[in-house]
């Protein structure tokens, strides 16, 4: 057993006899006779060693990232993260450290949380940065819970290229039965949005606007910024990639109202999916509308700077019931993490990877576009590292289960896998190159797509 | 012992080096349309590796951390966390996963969740789980969602009111009021749920009550069958707020209390670090009434594969990209593992002995608020402070002086300058004595001392007050009010400072 329990089994007694009391039980003799457990059912304690050993045999069985050619992302990625990043995260005054509602005690965490937040001003062009949410999707739902209290209305337009995880997600955070949600069309052809369309509808009883930057699909709409104006004062919700808003032009010069994202590819690894980080960003005159913890700067009695959680007035544990949001624990040590992730880059490290990233998707598409019974792109558009890919044919998921079997991991599918759902209005798979992807891999690439299309399907498939 | 916190007055990263001004440096491919290209880099500075890890080394030594002081934080449970779960977490086998792989390779991790959802099944006697929950709050607002989606299905649209106890954490009326609900708080007595109050306020309007036992005061509800066969008569969900779990384990459990749905806070009771403030990770746990509710992916068992099924019609759907914070869930894990059922059960025992310890020998020095069997932790009042001209956010401050963290102060509200306080069974005999003397230096402190506190941190106190007016929250805001402005009056609020 492990030593997490102080006092080598002794200071139990030292304990009960200062209290006067014969045995532990004694303590829980208010718990009712007919709600007592005798046993709970776990296994016997192990040492250490062997959690650590029973951990890795586990682990074993997985096969890693590292063992694929992978061109998985959709807004999680697999990046290589300097050392010193981790470095840092492993500080235990910051990894073990609670809320910093005792500001004099936290000043360190309180600092980082600020340069954090203007890390995303300063990336989105916005004025208020929150300390974070819980990711990249809820963060979603929560500006659009937002723009609901900014704006009188009761629909939503959001892009009907949304990935199914994300929407699903904002139904969940759309309780209201008052919320209906429009999705806006754009071109099969060229991707581009229906301007008149979104123009029209938001004059219709239209609470806020959600766009992508880039979207579900990839697609870098070149309209983005003539949504404001067909708008007019509708919140416009923008939800950008961090890296690629070191070379976009960012949507605070847009006219975008609340800009979110999802943070996870700055400073941690893809686990799996979790911890992500949600990111959220609005004008001055909203920020008493944001959900979640801020800080701010202000002094000490002797003027000296200091940080401090502010506009708590907002928050559940004052506001309870009429909170921005019930959010109170957040993902603050990953907010460090793509703080000192992007500080360990530089502006310009961080410019030239997503620079790189997009020429070798372009790269990739270049190469899967000459692979007979592949649409990639499938919409003919601008793009960065991520871009959807058709497959004629065949089932998307019988494609990637033999692409899988040749040792790529070609991407994720664009299909919501509930039975019974909609059919997705762009059928096929996203799919996204990465550091790890060199020119050799892109070969194996499209030589096992070749290879997978050109045998006979196995399932039976159409 | 004299403790001082290092004061580095480190400046703020533009300050170690302001950032060079213009178009990105990086060549961009022609794909790109032009007006979308950033005309003005980023403004963020170069910074070399020393120079980073030298920031955030000095500013982590401006804080207080489990692994330097004692966090009598009532509510939150701030226990060790264990190292081996940091260098597990890190491995490749769980770092270097996309949650978007085939599941054929990822049968390691999925038996990791599926023994995790079992383990915590058998804590909770509620069997059927979600592990797709970032935190305590995400779990309340969930849970609550499953509720509509379980009363729309029966057609009791008719209940939409929400009832807790005036000592509920604020995340409970919040995740009810955003999940749709109205709020009803009813009145305690003694600390615990008043069940006249309780039968006057349940309807056939009633659609859910949030309880948490032990609750905020630190007491267990002795009434809980009461409780639950009475909202169950009147056809209302009975949610459990896990966050006092850390009470209970191997005593007694949510499901045989007669909870429908539990969430867990396992960044307390199974010791995943908070990350300053997150991230958190939850479960939510459930029995057959509200099951098919539960978020998808659902982590089945067929032989001896496991797989993430979406085929749950009545499902929610999703709350979360992917399968929860998995990272994290891997620590808690860990935890379980190495306790074990022995392990486990001692946990308990120990935080509510540790805990009674230190409501005994503080309570000879400051009231106690309710009656003095406890479980984990406990409420005083700071009232007679005010009779020397101070308050409990004196105390607080002084206290963190002496090298430890406060308690958590004005919550719950119903005591009047509360502080709840909480012993996690991590903290030995010795520094629990140590607390109480570092407590009794403060409480007997003179009165200026005790307003000027703190003096031995990093800053001074911090004027909360003019960081709300000033709203200076970005370094856009600093550059605009013309860099730091001068000092003024340390005027502290008196906000609730907790979980
Ligand atoms: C009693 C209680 N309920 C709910 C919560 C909310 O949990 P979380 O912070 O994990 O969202 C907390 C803790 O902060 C709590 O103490």
């Amino acid at each position: 057993m492990v030593r997490w329990i102080p006092g080598n089994g002794e200071e139990e007694s030292l304990l009960l006899k200062s209290l006067g009391l014969g045995s532990v039980e004694e303590l829980f003799r208010d718990i009712p006779e007919k709600a007592r457990i005798r046993k709970i059912g776990l296994d016997p304690p192990m040492s250490e060693m062997q959690v650590v050993r029973e951990v890795d045999r586990l682990l074993a069985k997985n096969r890693t990232l590292e063992e694929f050619d992978a061109f998985l992302g959709a807004g999680l990625y697999d990046r290589y993260t300097p050392a010193v990043v981790d470095g840092i995260l492993q500080r235990s005054e910051f990894y073990t450290s609670y809320t910093p509602y005792q500001a004099e005690a936290s000043q360190g965490v309180l600092q980082t949380l600020f340069e954090f937040q203007s890390l995303w001003v300063e990336l989105t062009d916005m004025e208020v940065a929150n300390a974070s949410l819980y990711d990249g999707a809820t963060a979603i739902g929560e500006a659009m819970l937002m723009a609901r209290r900014l704006s009188p209305g009761h629909r939503f337009l959001l892009p009907s290229t949304l990935f199914w995880e994300r929407r699903s997600v904002l139904e969940n955070y759309a309780p209201r039965t008052d919320m209906e949600f429009v999705e806006v069309p754009c071109d099969p052809k060229t991707g581009r949005l229906d301007l008149g369309f979104i123009e029209r509808e938001s004059r219709r009883d239209c609470f806020g606007v959600l766009v992508e930057y880039p979207d579900s699909l990839g697609i870098l709409q070149q309209d983005l910024p003539k949504v404001k104006a067909a708008i007019g004062d509708r919140p416009l919700i923008v939800s950008a990639d961090p890296l690629a808003l070191t070379i976009l032009e960012p949507p605070g010069n847009w006219g975008a109202d609340i800009v979110v994202g999802e943070g996870q590819g700055f400073g941690v690894s893809s686990s799996f999916g979790g911890p992500l980080l949600g990111l959220i960003a609005c004008r001055h005159r909203d920020a008493r509308m944001l959900p979640g913890r801020i800080v701010g700067a202000t002094a000490d009695g002797a003027g000296r700077r200091a940080f401090t959680l502010t506009l708590q007035a907002r928050e559940q544990h004052i506001r309870r019931s009429r909170a921005t949001s019930n959010i109170c624990t957040n993902q603050t040590l990953v907010s460090l993490a793509f703080l000192a992730y992007a500080t360990a880059m530089g502006p310009k490290g961080l410019a030239q990877l997503a620079s790189e990233l997009a020429s070798r998707g372009q790269e990739l598409a270049k190469a899967l576009r000459e692979v007979p019974g592949l649409k990639a792109p499938l919409v003919e558009a601008p793009f960065l590292w991520e871009f959807a890919v058709g497959v004629e044919g065949r089932g998307t998921d019988e494609f990637l289960r033999s692409m899988f079997g040749e040792g790529v991991l070609a991407g994720s599918s664009l299909a919501d896998p509930r039975p019974g759902a909609r059919a997705p209005r762009f059928p096929g798979f996203l799919t996204s190159v990465g550091e790890r992807t060199d020119t050799a891999a892109i070969d194996r690439y499209a030589r096992a797509a070749r290879k997978v299309l050109g045998s006979p399907t196995s399932g039976g498939a159409p | 012992m004299t403790f001082r916190q290092a004061r580095w007055d480190e400046p703020l990263l533009w300050e170690v080096r302001p950032p060079r001004e213009g178009a990105p440096e990086a060549h961009l491919p022609d794909s790109i349309p032009p007006e979308l290209r950033r005309r003005k880099a980023v403004r963020w500075p170069e910074l070399s590796e020393l120079e980073v890890a030298r920031h955030f080394t000095r500013l982590s030594q401006m804080n207080f951390g489990i692994e330097t002081s004692f966090y009598p934080l009532g509510s939150c449970t701030m226990k060790y966390n264990p190292r081996v779960s940091e260098v597990l977490a890190r491995r490749p086998g769980v770092a270097d996963l996309h949650p978007y792989q085939p599941e054929e390779s990822v049968q390691g991790i999925l038996a990791i969740l599926w023994e995790l959802e079992r383990s915590l099944g058998r804590i909770t006697g509620l069997p059927h789980i979600s592990l797709q929950i970032a935190a305590g709050a995400h779990g309340e607002y969930v849970a609550l969602r499953m509720t509509a989606a379980y009363l729309k299905d029966r057609g009791e649209t008719q209940r939409t009111e929400v009832l807790l106890p005036d000592t509920a954490h604020g995340t409970n009326p919040a995740s009810a009021a955003m999940a749709g609900f109205t709020t009803r708080e009813i009145p305690s007595k003694d600390g615990c749920v008043d069940l006249r109050a309780l039968d006057a306020a349940l309807s056939e309007r009633t659609a859910a009550f949030m309880l948490t036992n032990p609750n905020t005061a630190g007491l267990f509800e002795e009434d809980i069958l009461e409780i639950s066969d009475r909202v169950h008569r009147a056809g209302g969900v009975l949610y459990y707020d896990g966050a006092n779990l850390n009470a209970i384990l191997g005593k007694t459990n949510p499901g045989k209390m007669g909870f429908d749905v539990a969430h867990l806070n396992l960044h307390k009771t199974f010791a995943t670090p908070h990350g300053g403030g997150g991230p958190g990770d939850g479960a939510l746990c459930a029995g057959d009434r509200l099951r098919d509710y539960l978020p998808v992916p659902r982590l089945e068992r067929k032989g001896r594969k496991f797989h993430l099924s979406y085929d749950h019609p009545k499902s929610i759907g999703k709350v979360k990209t992917a399968y929860g914070n998995v990272g994290l869930l891997l620590r808690a894990y860990a935890f379980i593992r190495a306790h074990g059922e022995e392990g486990v059960k001692r946990v308990s025992e120990r935080a509510v002995l540790n805990s009674n310890y230190l409501g005994q020998r503080l309570g000879e020095h400051l009231p106690r608020a309710f009656k003095p069997l406890v479980k984990h932790e406990f409420v005083l009042s700071g009232a007679p402070l005010r009779e020397r001209g101070v308050r409990t956010l004196d105390l607080a401050k002084r206290l963190l002086d002496e090298g430890v963290h406060a308690p958590t102060v004005y919550f719950p509200s119903l005591v009047e300058e509360s502080l709840m306080v909480e012993a996690p069974e991590t903290e030995s005999k010795r520094d629990l004595d140590a607390f109480v003397e570092a407590f009794l230096r403060a409480l007997h402190d003179s009165p200026e001392h005790l307003r000027e506190a703190p003096v031995n941190l990093s800053v001074g106190r911090v004027d909360e007050v003019r960081a709300a007016r000033a709203l200076l929250l970005s370094w856009r805001d600093l550059e605009k009010a013309g860099a730091q402005g001068a000092g003024g009056a340390a005027a502290g609020s008196a906000a609730h400072t907790g979980p």
